[in-house]
């Protein structure tokens, strides 16, 4: 089968099944979530499948389009369609027992279960299609997309907050995004004028391709519409008002995605904007703004980090300040901040989704997120515990864990692009955040047993995905695997409109061995 | 009068419209107006394909048509039409604020507009500042309405101004395009719909300021 119809697959397989699993629940209450979880299963298994042989060919130099052009995958895209893939795969089989907890429980019916799987699904198919999305103007309405196809996912409980938070999220997100519509019509209203065939005005690879002949006054226009669109959904401050609250109301496996992938989809549709405008105007205007929300958006998200008392808004505003990060890296610029930019978008991804089941498994074990009652998990549930801890220093930021290494890369490039007073201000919020995650650890992870909560781990299928992710925690941290250096090298080039750099995303000590090695 | 004259002049009336849609009391009069405005939308989709020589506008109009002169009414008419908070009956003040914010938007739209050099649409500048004036209205209408189902209109009108923006500036862009954009539109609404019926049922209250439990 050729690339470009596996792009389709890619794409097409999550809506089939989304339809499936929807139709499924008319097929009674026992039969209906049989058919469901299966449907979902093999869906899941087909699209990361399939994005690992996309990878493997997009790695090989070769760039993917399908559909006339409005498909596209180039290395950018890749990872992201990666981490989909990944992450989607994880909490789809976490989903499988968290959401058969919540039906033994009683808390929901299986026809709810059914629509969870058919909007899981569609959620899967909405981000993919913003991903492979090579018209900017279908980018746009994949990205509105992802709002409206988890929704319901939000307000899944039906309860008085679960409610709130799905309003607040469909209100903000397509308020912003809408803004995002703007831009994007006078980026092809420009490109339309200007460029030699009108008919391919919409395509991001014709515009970046000819993004130097775009008026600057429209571009920087253009460009503050688009941030203010695309940043809302990526939760950047100050437009993040609905993240904290649509990923602590969301069942986790659905908070892991909103967190691991959606918000950077938004980023991914930003960052391609931020391509074009920089190559149309200079850096100027486009880097000054990733630079100053990115640092509020670190501030802001590090300073509410620390007065939280629900695990799961403790773990959004992590997202809020790791976004902040990000943004930071893309604004810094460069080689080297860019690459530190998109490794993190990997790492956050890999290490929120971890942290995320965590707090389902706490859910589950103590019916409660407030960490005032949460105490002594990892004598309540051992392998939960050392998983959440696993993934809580890498949060802070500590080696040999995976965001160690993009951090520190994200601060060399600050401090080698002159950025010295900016990288201290950003070292010190990190200090705030490693603080109140240690709290967490002392309060909640150690500490004695209480006596109301029964001894004993969650099942094995909610363990099986969080130990891979644990893995890739670690894996990543340890040292940065070639096809992953490689791929985000690819991915740079692609942001920056340059050749591939040379070896740039690795740990401080792969560089040190290489030079070791070298000099004998 | 000339056709660029009559796009300009009945997107003129879009401003006048949507004050209605705000002000209006009760959701099913607001989704009359709605509806009127609609099509008001629909007659420049026509005029600017025959003026500016867009034949794919036709296609527009139709879509716009069936979609948000009838469906979208339609639906809020039927599901919304009889959720209603008397908490939250709007007051004659309000009107007076609203025709002064609306004039408010629409100069400084215009002046923001004419800065902007944009060959495309270069003599449709004043439906251009109209368009994203009445974008700005129902945003202000979300702002400002305690009433979550008035938020769902101001929703409607954002959108309403934006696909009006599409039409004068990206006339030339595939169907496909212009189907989803209508398309995630619809849905939009079709959801804000669901979840505001869902939240009077259970918090009952339609009133945005009650919610507020997710604080911090």
């Amino acid at each position: 089968m050729n690339a470009s119809l596996l792009l389709v697959v890619l794409v097409a397989t999550p809506l089939v099944g989304s339809a499936l699993t929807f139709a499924a629940s008319f097929l009674g209450s026992r039969l209906g979530p049989l058919v469901a979880e299966s449907v979902h299963v093999i869906a899941i298994s087909i699209i990361a499948f399939v994005c690992v042989v996309l990878a493997a060919t997009v790695l090989a130099d070769n760039h993917v389009f399908a559909f006339g052009r409005w498909l596209y995958l180039d290395p950018f895209a890749a990872i992201l369609v990666g981490l989909i893939g990944v992450v989607g795969l994880l909490t789809g089989i976490y989903s499988l027992g968290y959401l058969r907890h919540d039906l033994a429980s009683g808390t929901i019916g299986p026809a709810k279960l059914c629509s969870y799987y058919g909007f899981f699904d569609l959620f899967l198919f909405t981000m993919l299609w913003t991903a492979t999305a090579n018209n900017i103007i279908m980018m746009w309405v994949g990205i509105e997309a992802t709002t409206l196809g988890s929704a319901f996912l939000v307000g899944f409980y039906g309860q008085r907050a679960s409610l709130e938070a799905a309003w607040k999220y469909v209100i903000i997100c397509t308020v912003g995004v809408a803004f995002g519509l703007y831009g994007t019509v006078l980026v092809y209203a420009e490109a339309s004028a200007v460029l030699p065939n009108p008919g391919e005005t919409s395509l991001w690879t014709v515009l970046i391709d000819h993004a130097a002949s775009l008026d600057p006054g429209v571009m920087r226009l253009a460009f503050v519409f688009v941030l203010v669109g695309f940043g809302t959904k990526a939760g950047l401050f100050p437009m993040h008002a609905w993240l904290p609250d649509a990923h602590s109301e969301a069942p986790s496996p659905v908070s892991a995605l909103l967190s691991g992938v959606l918000v950077n989809c938004a980023l991914f549709v930003l960052i391609r904007y931020t391509a074009i405008t920089t190559a149309a105007t200079g850096p100027g205007l486009p880097h000054a703004l990733l630079l100053v929300l990115g640092t509020l958006s670190v501030a802001v998200g590090s300073l509410l980090i620390f007065v939280q008392t629900d695990l799961k808004r403790l773990l959004a505003y992590s997202t809020t300040e790791n976004i902040g990060l990000i943004v930071l890296g893309f604004g810094i610029g460069g080689p080297l901040g860019v690459a530190a930019a998109i490794l993190q978008m990997i790492n956050h991804s890999i290490t929120k989704t971890l942290l995320f089941c965590g707090s389902g498994n706490v859910l589950m074990k103590y019916r409660t997120r407030d960490l005032r009652n949460v105490r002594g998990l990892t004598a309540i549930a051992p392998a939960t515990g050392l998983l959440l801890g696993a993934g809580v220093f890498a949060l802070c930021g500590v080696p040999p864990f995976n965001i160690f290494v993009s951090e520190f890369m994200l601060v060399s490039a600050g401090l080698g692009a002159g950025y010295g007073w900016l990288m201290v201000i950003c070292l010190l919020l990190l200090t705030i955040t490693f603080a109140a995650l240690l709290r967490f650890v002392g309060g909640s992870l150690l500490g004695p047993r209480p006596k109301d909560v029964a001894p004993g781990d969650v099942g094995t299928i909610e363990l099986v995905p969080m130990l891979a992710l644990g893995a890739l925690v670690v894996m990543l941290g340890i040292a940065v695997p070639q096809p992953v250096a490689r791929m985000v090298a690819n991915a740079t080039s692609v942001v920056l409109q340059t050749t591939p750099p040379a070896a740039v995303a690795r740990a401080p000590w792969q560089a040190g061995a290489e030079l070791a090695a070298r000099e004998k | 009068m000339t056709g660029l004259q009559l796009v300009n002049g009945l997107a003129s009336l879009l401003i006048v419209t949507s004050l209605l849609v705000i002000e209006a009391h009760g959701v099913r009069r607001s989704a009359l107006y709605y509806a009127l405005q609609s099509f008001v939308l629909v007659l420049i989709f026509v005029a600017l394909a025959a003026t500016v020589d867009a034949p794919r506008l036709f296609l527009w109009a139709a879509i716009a048509f069936v979609t948000k002169v009838v469906l979208v009414p339609f639906i809020m008419y039927r599901t919304l039409g009889g959720v209603e908070d008397p908490a939250l009956a709007p007051h004659r003040l309000a009107f007076a604020w609203s025709i002064l914010l609306g004039a408010a938007v629409v100069a400084i739209c215009f002046v923001v507009v004419s800065t902007v050099h944009l060959p495309v649409a270069a003599a449709l500048k004043p439906a251009l500042a109209i368009s994203l004036a009445h974008f700005f209205l129902g945003l202000a209408c979300i702002v400002m309405q305690r009433n979550l189902l008035k938020q769902v209109f101001g929703y409607c009108l954002m959108e309403n101004g934006s696909h009006l923006t599409l039409a004068l500036m990206a006339n030339r862009a595939p169907e496909l395009v212009e189907i989803g954009v209508v398309t995630d539109a619809i849905f939009a609404v079709i959801i804000m719909a669901v979840i505001g019926t869902m939240i009077r049922s259970r918090l009952q209250t339609l009133d945005v300021r009650q919610l507020t439990s997710l604080r911090g």
